[in-house]
């Protein structure tokens, strides 16, 4: 291997971020240890993780098992050293206060399992996914599927049954950035619609119909439209109470392997 | 509803004939001859890193500027080639990150980050060199000790296998390779007393199709090369896309180094197979032969350096050649079908052997191995060459190669063998030796090993080369310029100083018509093109 003078060095950096824990497991359990992890979870965490652990721009928190280790010693450890390389920050504060931070965290796990609840027919709304609403052509869940939309597999984890509802009957309410819907005529007159995968002042890059990776340039096309409407059809009209519920259901039951949930 | 449905039905239609665009074996085995990609970590399965494009040359490289740039807060060593397809570039950025960029403007069409264990292992920083590519899926060895699989168009994670468990010292770094329908991939971590290995893994699945132990257990061909129980913690990693010979259905595999690194004591014999080569069928994992370069290696001299299969004539008869300039200071040649060996030539400073024997066994120069008070061996630790790559050029017939010249202080001393910890037998020391070295790219003629030209670099090189059918070599240094050297005399014919150290291979492909250059330096990809 190849062995540079400064490994020395790499060596020593995480021992200096290493705290002095002195226990394995939280040793909080007070209501009032509960609200002060609360506080200071508000003032050192909620920006990125949000109150609920499931906004912003941290990993998701409202899950059963965490990427970077799930006993306590290591979620104190990983919230006391932070995740070098990303936005994940180290914490300067005292044993007793990131415990109780963790005291807290630990509750969103457990509101995660509660979110997605639907009474449906999973069997009959796995169909509808599949065939009748042909979601299948536009969304993955697990190998299979279309890439127009964001993956299912993990729906039930991600979303809680009243915002899949929503997204079924008004998809354009609330349309995630990676999805903004695209229409345009090149040049040679050929129409375009589909996903933007990115855009600057000069070129805009989509994702047709057809799942192709395309790049135009905007100077040369002859329309461009950014309509605020999503490319999902809203289904309050194409499909029957029962097959919503069903589907939700269906939805609510993809839980993915819990290690792979996106955030 | 019914016209709603016949339009969804047909998008999902021409979703599953949306294969426009995927990569085929056909497509590896094409390139480099498919000029426009660049669709192997190598650009093609002989390791020649030459390139058909020759938009860019000896005449017009002057004027060559940059395109564009990209840049991420990129702590470790940029080791990434990219990969292109179909006008997109994909990197990794370490530690875990993968890009796919427009490759044109630059512009980010998606990005992968891999959630990692806080506590990674590696001996010399959390790097990645970068991906493979089949149909419509990437493929990337982590340094959690995974090969992972993502889907080329969103970089969603197809599926993941975990090679082993990382906190033991295991970890992925190099760009895996793809053989038919089978994805491959070693394990780094020779420096903690791991036992080294080489997966196959199907691509659609990621079940593992085979394994092969690059330490023998015990009852396997080479175990007795291996003192006691030495052969548990043998070391032995592969941290280098292999080179493939799909006539012969041979991959090359260079190994690294044994373990312990610099107290050979506690493993006794030749360590089998460190430091060789090992050819394996690709459909089985089956070793076909081996060949060593360094036999109970006490320098850290691993042979994970780039092989560089040619067709050429040797003695008079046409030969399926192996070429590789080793660590240890001497370009072998092989013949690949056999493994025969041919020949062994010096090509940087080295005082550790008086030779190389007829059977190709070094011929040792005594008093040379490390010792409590510490000898000055040449080459330095990191070897005449190390993992960057070389290049060979069909047009010149010339065989180039980044060199690294120097001496370290060798050390030997205690060594206990704890999971997941450094596991070296002591160290070595740089700084005594380090005002005398300097790097150079040299140019030799494979089969008589002669030297054609050298261009001087003021440090020991870190990045590799790549030869292009414009007659030319791009060249990276330790001080951040990037440079086309004229691929027939050696002469410097464009430079420019990117900021940071080049620790990386560049690689060349076309959009639009057009040729771009590319090559990772400090946190940035920075391409260029002519105006
Ligand atoms: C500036 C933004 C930011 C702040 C502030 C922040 N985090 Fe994070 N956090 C992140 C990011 C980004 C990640 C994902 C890191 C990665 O990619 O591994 C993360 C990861 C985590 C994880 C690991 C999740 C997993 O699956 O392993 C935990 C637990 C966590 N944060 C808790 C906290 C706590 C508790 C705080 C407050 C003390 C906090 N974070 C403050 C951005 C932040
Ligand atoms: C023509 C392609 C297409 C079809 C068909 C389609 N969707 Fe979507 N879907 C999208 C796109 C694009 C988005 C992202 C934009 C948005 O938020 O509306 C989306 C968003 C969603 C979301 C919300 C995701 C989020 O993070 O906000 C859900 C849930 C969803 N779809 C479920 C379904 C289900 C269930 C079906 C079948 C009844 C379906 N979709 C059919 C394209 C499609």
């Amino acid at each position: 291997m190849r062995l540079l003078t400064y490994i020395a060095l790499l060596a020593v950096i995480p021992a200096l971020l290493t705290a002095a824990r002195t226990h394995e497991t939280n040793p909080m359990s007070s209501q009032e240890d509960f609200e002060e992890g609360r506080r200071l979870y508000r003032i050192n965490c909620g920006v990125c993780h949000g109150m609920e652990g499931k906004t912003g721009r941290g990993a998701r928190l409202a899950r059963r098992t965490y990427r970077h280790g799930n006993s306590d010693a290591a979620l104190f450890d990983l919230i006391e050293a932070g995740v070098p390389g990303t936005d994940m920050p180290g914490l300067w504060l005292d044993e007793d206060d990131i415990w109780r931070i963790l005291l807290f965290v630990r509750t969103f796990a457990e509101k995660a399992s509660e979110v997605c609840n639907a009474s449906g027919d999973v069997a009959a709304g796995k169909r509808v996914f599949d065939s009748q609403g042909s979601c299948l052509a536009c969304h993955t869940v697990g190998p299979r599927g279309g890439r127009l939309g964001p993956d299912m597999s993990f729906a039930g984890v991600q979303y809680t049954d009243q915002q899949l509802r929503d997204a079924l009957l008004e998809p354009s309410r609330e349309v995630t950035d990676r999805y903004e819907t695209v229409r345009l005529v090149t040049a040679e007159g050929e129409r375009v619609e589909g996903v933007v995968m990115n855009e600057n002042s000069y070129n805009i890059f989509v994702m047709d119909r057809s799942e192709n990776i395309r790049s135009f340039r905007k100077a040369e096309l002859q329309s461009l439209d950014l309509p605020e409407e999503s490319l999902m059809p809203a289904y309050g009209d194409l499909l029957s109470k029962a097959d919503l519920d069903n589907l939700i259901a269906y939805l609510c039951s993809l839980q993915g392997r819990d290690e792979e949930v996106a955030q | 509803m019914d016209v709603f449905l016949r339009r969804m039905l047909l998008s999902a239609l021409l979703c599953a004939a949306g294969a426009a665009g995927e990569v085929t074996y056909q497509d590896l085995l094409d390139d480099p001859e498919v000029a426009a990609d660049w669709l192997n970590y190598h650009g093609g399965y002989a390791g020649h890193r030459h390139s058909l494009l020759d938009e860019v040359n000896r005449s017009n490289v002057k004027s060559l500027r940059l395109q564009w740039a990209f840049q991420e807060r990129i702590a470790e060593k940029f080791e990434v080639t990219p990969l292109v397809h179909d006008g997109i570039m994909y990197i990794t950025v370490p530690p875990g990150d993968v890009y796919a960029l427009d490759a044109e403007t630059g512009a980010r069409l998606w990005r992968y980050s891999r959630r990692m264990p806080a506590k990674l292992i590696a001996c010399c920083g959390l790097v990645n060199r970068g991906l493979a590519i089949l149909g419509d899926r990437l493929f990337m060895a982590t340094l959690d000790a995974y090969t992972i699989a993502l889907d080329r168009k969103t970089g969603r994670l197809l599926w993941e296998t975990e090679l082993i468990d990382y906190s033991l010292g295991y970890s992925g770094t190099h760009a895996p390779l793809v053989v038919k329908d089978m994805v491959m991939v070693g394990t780094a971590g020779g420096e903690y007393g791991i036992r080294g290995f080489i997966d196959a893994f199907d691509v659609e699945t990621g079940e593992r199709r085979w394994r092969f132990y690059t330490v023998p257990g015990p009852g396997e061909f080479g175990n007795d090369t291996w003192s006691g129980d030495s052969w548990k913690t043998g070391g032995a990693s592969v941290w280098i896309t292999p080179s493939y010979d799909p006539e012969l259905n041979l991959v090359y595999w260079g190994v690294g180094n044994p373990g312990p690194d610099w107290n050979g004591d506690v493993r006794l014999g030749d360590n089998l197979f460190s430091d060789s080569v090992v050819a394996l069928d690709a459909d089985t994992g089956k070793r076909k032969w081996h060949f060593q370069f360094t036999p109970h290696d006490v320098h850290d001299w691993d042979a994970t350096q780039v092989m560089v299969l040619i067709d050429r004539e040797y003695r008079g008869v046409e030969r399926k050649l192996l070429v590789t300039a080793n660590r240890n200071g001497f370009i072998y040649m092989l013949d690949r079908e056999t493994g025969e060996f041919l020949k062994a030539t010096q090509f940087v400073k080295q005082t550790w052997a008086v030779g190389i024997s007829e059977e190709g066994r070094p011929i040792r120069r005594p008093g040379m191995e490390p010792s409590a008070e510490g000898i000055e061996v040449f080459p330095a630790v990191a070897g005449g060459t190390n993992w960057m790559s070389p290049a060979y050029s069909p047009d010149t017939g010339l065989l180039y190669v980044s060199c690294r010249e120097g001496s370290s202080m060798y050390y030997k001393g205690e060594t206990e063998y704890r999971p997941g910890t450094r596991y070296w037998g002591s160290m070595f020391v740089n700084e005594t030796t380090m005002d005398k070295w300097y790097g150079a790219v040299r140019a030799f003629h494979p089969i008589t090993a002669e030297k054609v030209w050298e261009h001087k670099l003021f440090q020991p090189v870190w990045a590799g080369l790549l030869s292009t059918a414009g007659g030319l070599v791009f060249a990276g240094g330790t001080g951040g310029f990037f440079k086309a050297l004229d691929s027939e005399s050696g002469e410097e014919l464009w430079r420019i100083n990117l900021g940071a150290s080049i620790l990386a291979s560049p690689m060349t492909f076309e959009v639009n018509g057009r040729q771009l250059v590319a090559v990772a330096s400090g946190g940035g990809m920075f391409v260029f093109t002519l105006p």
